[in-house]
C-alpha cells in the first residue's frame, strides 16, 4: 500500500475516534451514525458502480431488504445485533446473485431498468406483505441492539458502525488491487477482451453484485437497529438515486471517493434545510452540477490535479522484470496443436465458413489469408469461442473445445489479440498485461481481502512477469501510462504482450499488422519470431503478404468460407487458384481486353 | 361479468397513457441510443400546466394545446443540455443522471407553482359516464386508447411518407452513415426528442381530467411507460403500443382483485420477466453481438 493510502485509512481512523468525542449532542452523533451506514452502503455500491461498471438504481430495495431481514429476525427471534445483520447480509447476498443474472443477458439502461424494478418491487411487497412486515404501518419495537446478551450503548454501538465503515473500506480497498479487482475493470472496459484473457466475466459480475447486496444488508440491519423503527416509505427510488449519487459524487473507482460521497449527502440536506422549499431543486441542481463539473467525483479530479503537478514515472526498469522465455517456458509445456475438423459457421442463410479443416502443428508459425469477406474472421471468433459452430469440431492437443466459453477455452491455452484493438483503456500498459496473468492465480477470494503472504508472493511475481513480457514487446518504458494514451503501433503490441500473459500454447494474431508503418511491420515480424522459439505455436491472419511470406511455416487460404489451398508458403504463391482468389481468372482478364 | 368489462376498459384508458409514453421512448431510443428518464415528468408538465393554464382563464383547448407545445419545447432543450453532450460516451449512466436531476428540478418548481395537493382538470369529457353492458366510463377514458393507436399509426405514416421521418429510420439504423448521407444527425435528434416530448405532455393532458394531476404524478407512469417500452420491443413502435394498453388492462385486474402494491409487484416483476426471456422485448428485433 502506498504513502497516501496509509494517510488516507490513518485520516479515516482519526475521524471515526475524534467525531464521537467532540460531537456536541445526541443529535450530532446520531447523524454522523447515519452517515456511517450510509457510508458501507456506498462502499459496496462502488465496487458494482466504479469498478465493474454495472449501474444500480436499486440499492434502495437491498438496503430494505437487510433492513426488514435485520428487524425481523431481531423483534421475532431475538437475534442480537451481530447475527441479525449476518442474516440481513445472507438474504440480501442471495438477492444479489438474483440481480447479477440478468447482467448475462441485459445491460446498461436495461440493467439499470431492472435495478429499478426490483426497488419498487421490494418497496410494495413490504406494503403487500403486512403479516411479516407491518405494512404501511411499518415494523416498530425493534430492540436495541445487544452482543451476545451484552446491551450497546450508545457510544459501543457508534464502536460497531465506527469499525465496520472502516473494515468494508479496507476490504473493498485490498479487492481493487488484486486481481479480482483488475478483472472487474477489464469487464467493463471490454468484456470482449477480459473474456478472451481468461476471465469468467458472469463470475466476477455476479462477485461484484454479491458484495453491493451484502453491505447494503449490513447497512439496512444498522439502519434499523438505529432507528427501532422501519416502513415502506423509508426506501423509495429517489434513495437509490441518493446512493448512486454518493458514489459519483465522491469518485467512482476510488478507494475513499464513496466515503466522502456519502458525508457529502448526508449533511448536506441539513444544510440545505434554510432553502426551505428550494431544497430538492437545490439538490437536483448539485447532481447536474456533479455530472458536469465533476464527472470524475471529488477525489478523481483532485487525482487527475495531483497527476499533473506530480507525475508518476512513465516507465519501469525491465531488470525489475522475470525474463519472458523464463515466464513463458515455466513448468512443462509445449507448444500446441489445433486441430478443426469440417468447421461450418451459418449466419441466417449465409455460410461464413463451409466444412474448414486446418490443422496448426505444434511450434508452427502458420497464416491463415483470404480475400475480404473469406471467413477469417469468422473462423477466429469461433476458435476462441465467441461463435459456436454451426457443424464441425475443434481441439487444442485433442481436447475438444467447441461448445466452450471463450474464458474457458483462453484457460486451457489459447489467447488471442484483435482486429480492432480491444484494449482497457483506463488501465496502466502493466495494469493490462496483469489482467493476462489472472487465470495463474491460486490465491481466491480470502487471500485478497486479507492479503495473506501467498497473496503479496503471487501480486509480486504477477507484477514481474507483466514487466518481462513489456520488455519483449519493448513497452516497458511506457508501462504506467493509460493505455488508451499509446500510439496506435504501440497498443498492437501491447494486446501481444497481453495475450502472452495468459501463457497461450497457441497465439492467435488477428490482423496484427494492420495499420502499421513498414518499419512496425519489420518489428513486427521479429516479434514473431522471437515469440514463436518460446514454445509457442503461431496463428497469424494477415493481409500483409511479404510479412507472410517472410515468417509462415503454411499458408492457408480460404475463399468464400472454404478452404482452396494449404501449403508452404512458395507453393501457394504459385497455386491458380489462390491467384484466381486474389486477382480474378485469366479468362474473365481476357475478355476485359479483347473488349477494350 | 360486468366488473370484467369494467377493469377492461378504465385498463384500456390507463394502458393508452403507458402506450403513448412508451411510444416517446421508443422515439427517443431511435434516435439517440438514450432517452429522457425523466420523460414522466414531461407528462407531469403537461398535465399541470394545462391545469394552471385554465386557472388563468385560458379557455380549456387553448390552455392545452399551449401546455403540449411547452412540453414539447422541454423535450428539445432537455435534448440539447442534458442528453447529447453524453451520448458520445459508451456508458449510459451520464445521460441517466442528468435526466433525473432536471426531473427533479422540474418537480420541484412544479411543486412551488402548483401547491403539494392535487386535483383533476375540467372537461368536457368527464362530464357524464356513459354506460356500456352496465359497466360506467367516461367518454374521455375512452379517447385515450384510441388516441394512443392514432398517435402510433401518424407516426408510421410520418416515417414513410415524409424525408424527416425516413432521416429519422435512417438515423436510427446507422448513425455515422445517415451523416455521411448528409443527414443533420443532431438535428434528427433534437426533433425526436421534441417530438416524444409531444407525446409525452399529450398524455398528461389526456390523463388530467381522469386522474388527479399533481406534480409527483410523473415519476410512476414514466418508470411504467419505460417498463411497457422494454416489454413491447423499444425499437418497435407497434409492439410498445400494444404492450402499454395489455400492461393497463392486466393492471386494472391485478388491482381489482388484489391491491394496489401487488399491482406493482405484478407490473415490474413481469418486466423483468419478460426481459430475461426476451432481451430484446416481445415484439422488437434482436440486435446482433460483433467481436
Amino acid at each position: 500500500m502506498n504513502a497516501l493510502f496509509r494517510l488516507g485509512f490513518a485520516l479515516l481512523a482519526l475521524t471515526l475516534v475524534a467525531v464521537p468525542l467532540t460531537a456536541g449532542n445526541e443529535y450530532e452523533l446520531r447523524l454522523f451514525m447515519l452517515f456511517l451506514i450510509y457510508g458501507i452502503i456506498a462502499v459496496g455500491l462502488n465496487v458494482l458502480v466504479g469498478l465493474t461498471g454495472l449501474v444500480s438504481l436499486g440499492q434502495a430495495g437491498l438496503f430494505a431488504l437487510g433492513a426488514y431481514t435485520g428487524g425481523i429476525l431481531a423483534t421475532r427471534f431475538g437475534f442480537d445485533i451481530l447475527f441479525a445483520s449476518l442474516g440481513a447480509a445472507v438474504v440480501s447476498g442471495l438477492f444479489g446473485v438474483l440481480l447479477a443474472y440478468p447482467t448475462v443477458r441485459v445491460r446498461g439502461v436495461y440493467l439499470a431498468v431492472v435495478t429499478i424494478a426490483f426497488g419498487l418491487i421490494v418497496e410494495n411487497v413490504a406494503i403487500e406483505w403486512q403479516s411479516l412486515t407491518g405494512g404501511t404501518t411499518g415494523l416498530s419495537g425493534i430492540p436495541g441492539p445487544n452482543i451476545l446478551g451484552f446491551p450497546l450503548t450508545g457510544y459501543a454501538f457508534y464502536g460497531v458502525l465506527a469499525v465496520t465503515l472502516f473494515a468494508v473500506t479496507l476490504l473493498a480497498h485490498h479487492l481493487k488491487w488484486s486481481a479480482y479487482g483488475r478483472a472487474m475493470l477489464a469487464v467493463s472496459q471490454s468484456e470482449t477482451a477480459a473474456r478472451s484473457l481468461g476471465v469468467n466475466v458472469t463470475a466476477i459480475r455476479t462477485l461484484a453484485f454479491v458484495v453491493a447486496a451484502m453491505t447494503a444488508g449490513i447497512a439496512g440491519s444498522f439502519y434499523a437497529f438505529l432507528n427501532a423503527y422501519i416502513s415502506p416509505d423509508i426506501f423509495t427510488f429517489s434513495d437509490s438515486i441518493r446512493f448512486l449519487l454518493m458514489v459519483i459524487l465522491g469518485g467512482a473507482a476510488s478507494t475513499f471517493g464513496p466515503v466522502i460521497g456519502a458525508a457529502v449527502l448526508t449533511y448536506l440536506p441539513e444544510l440545505l434545510q434554510q432553502f426551505a422549499e428550494w431544497q430538492k431543486f437545490a439538490y437536483g441542481a448539485l447532481l447536474l452540477l456533479v455530472m458536469f463539473g465533476l464527472p470524475r467525483g471529488i477525489l478523481g479530479t483532485l487525482s487527475k490535479l495531483s497527476g499533473r503537478l506530480r507525475p508518476v514515472a512513465r516507465g519501469i526498469d525491465p531488470r525489475e522484470g522475470t525474463p519472458a522465455a523464463e515466464f513463458l517456458r515455466d513448468g512443462a509445456r509445449g507448444s500446441a496443436e489445433l486441430v478443426t475438423d469440417g468447421l461450418t459457421v451459418r449466419f441466417g442463410g449465409l455460410t461464413a465458413l463451409s466444412a474448414a479443416s486446418v490443422r496448426v502443428g505444434p511450434g508452427e508459425i502458420h497464416a491463415l489469408i483470404g480475400p475480404n469477406g473469406a471467413g477469417k474472421s469468422t473462423f477466429v471468433n469461433t476458435i476462441s469461442g465467441f461463435y459456436g459452430p454451426t457443424e464441425g469440431s475443434f481441439s487444442l492437443d485433442g481436447i475438444p473445445l467447441a461448445g466452450r466459453k471463450p474464458h474457458r477455452i483462453a484457460r486451457l491455452g489459447l489467447a488471442r489479440t484483435f482486429q480492432n484493438t480491444e484494449l482497457f483503456g483506463e488501465m496502466s500498459v502493466l495494469e493490462n498485461v496483469m489482467v493476462g496473468v489472472e487465470q495463474r492465480r491460486r490465491y481466491g477470494l480470502a487471500g485478497a481481502l486479507l492479503r495473506t503472504p501467498g497473496f503479496r508472493r503471487e501480486e509480486d511475481a504477477c507484477r514481474r512477469a507483466a514487466i518481462g513480457l513489456l520488455d519483449l514487446v519493448g513497452l516497458a518504458e511506457y508501462a504506467n501510462e493509460a493505455a488508451r494514451f499509446l500510439p496506435f503501433g504501440h497498443q498492437r503490441r501491447l494486446e501481444i504482450a497481453r495475450a502472452l500473459a495468459a501463457r497461450p500454447r497457441l497465439l492467435l494474431l488477428d490482423e496484427p499488422a494492420a495499420g502499421l508503418t513498414s518499419g512496425e511491420i519489420d518489428d513486427l515480424e521479429l516479434m514473431i519470431r522471437k515469440i514463436a522459439v518460446l514454445d509457442v505455436s503461431i496463428l497469424l491472419i494477415e493481409h500483409h503478404v511479404d510479412l507472410i511470406m517472410a515468417v509462415a511455416d503454411t499458408v492457408t487460404v480460404l475463399d468464400y468460407g472454404q478452404i482452396i489451398a494449404s501449403a508452404s508458403p512458395s507453393v501457394v504463391q504459385a497455386d491458380p487458384r489462390v491467384i484466381e482468389a486474389y486477382f480474378g481468372s485469366p479468362l474473365v482478364q481476357a475478355s476485359v481486353t479483347e473488349a477494350a | 361479468m360486468t366488473t370484467a368489462l369494467q377493469y377492461t376498459l378504465s385498463g384500456l384508458a390507463i394502458g393508452g397513457i403507458y402506450a403513448l409514453v412508451a411510444l416517446g421512448f421508443h422515439i427517443m431510443w431511435s434516435a439517440a441510443r438514450a432517452v429522457n428518464f425523466a420523460h414522466g415528468d414531461t407528462l407531469m408538465l403537461g398535465a399541470v400546466l394545462a391545469v394552471l393554464g385554465v386557472d388563468a382563464g385560458l379557455p380549456l383547448p387553448l390552455a392545452c394545446l399551449l401546455a403540449i407545445a411547452a412540453g414539447g419545447v422541454f423535450g428539445v432543450v432537455l435534448e440539447r443540455f442534458a442528453v447529447r453532450p453524453f451520448t458520445g460516451t459508451n456508458a449510459s449512466i451520464g445521460w441517466m443522471l442528468t435526466t433525473i436531476a432536471v426531473g427533479i428540478m422540474i418537480e420541484a418548481l412544479a411543486t412551488m407553482q402548483f401547491g403539494g395537493f392535487s386535483r383533476p382538470l375540467p372537461s368536457p369529457g368527464v362530464a357524464k359516464p356513459i354506460t356500456i353492458w352496465g359497466a360506467g366510463i367516461y367518454p374521455q377514458e375512452l379517447l385515450i386508447p384510441v388516441v394512443a393507436v392514432a398517435a402510433m399509426i401518424g407516426f408510421r405514416l410520418l416515417q414513410k411518407r415524409t424525408l424527416v421521418g425516413r432521416a429519422m429510420q435512417a438515423v436510427a439504423h446507422n448513425r455515422q452513415a445517415a451523416s455521411l448521407m448528409g443527414i443533420d444527425v443532431n438535428r434528427i435528434v433534437m426533433l425526436s426528442f421534441g417530438l416524444a416530448a409531444l407525446f409525452g405532455a399529450g398524455a398528461g393532458v389526456l390523463v388530467a381530467p381522469v386522474i388527479q394531476v399533481s406534480a409527483t404524478m410523473g415519476v410512476l407512469l414514466g418508470l411504467k411507460g419505460f417498463a411497457v417500452a422494454i416489454i413491447g420491443g423499444i425499437t418497435s413502435a407497434p409492439g410498445v403500443v400494444v404492450a402499454g394498453l395489455i400492461f393497463g388492462v392486466m393492471e386494472k385486474f391485478v388491482e381489482g382483485y388484489v391491491s394496489t402494491a401487488a399491482r406493482e409487484i405484478v407490473g415490474f416483476g413481469s418486466m423483468i420477466v419478460v426481459l430475461l426471456a426476451f432481451p430484446q422485448g416481445l415484439f422488437g428485433k434482436r440486435e446482433i453481438f460483433k467481436v
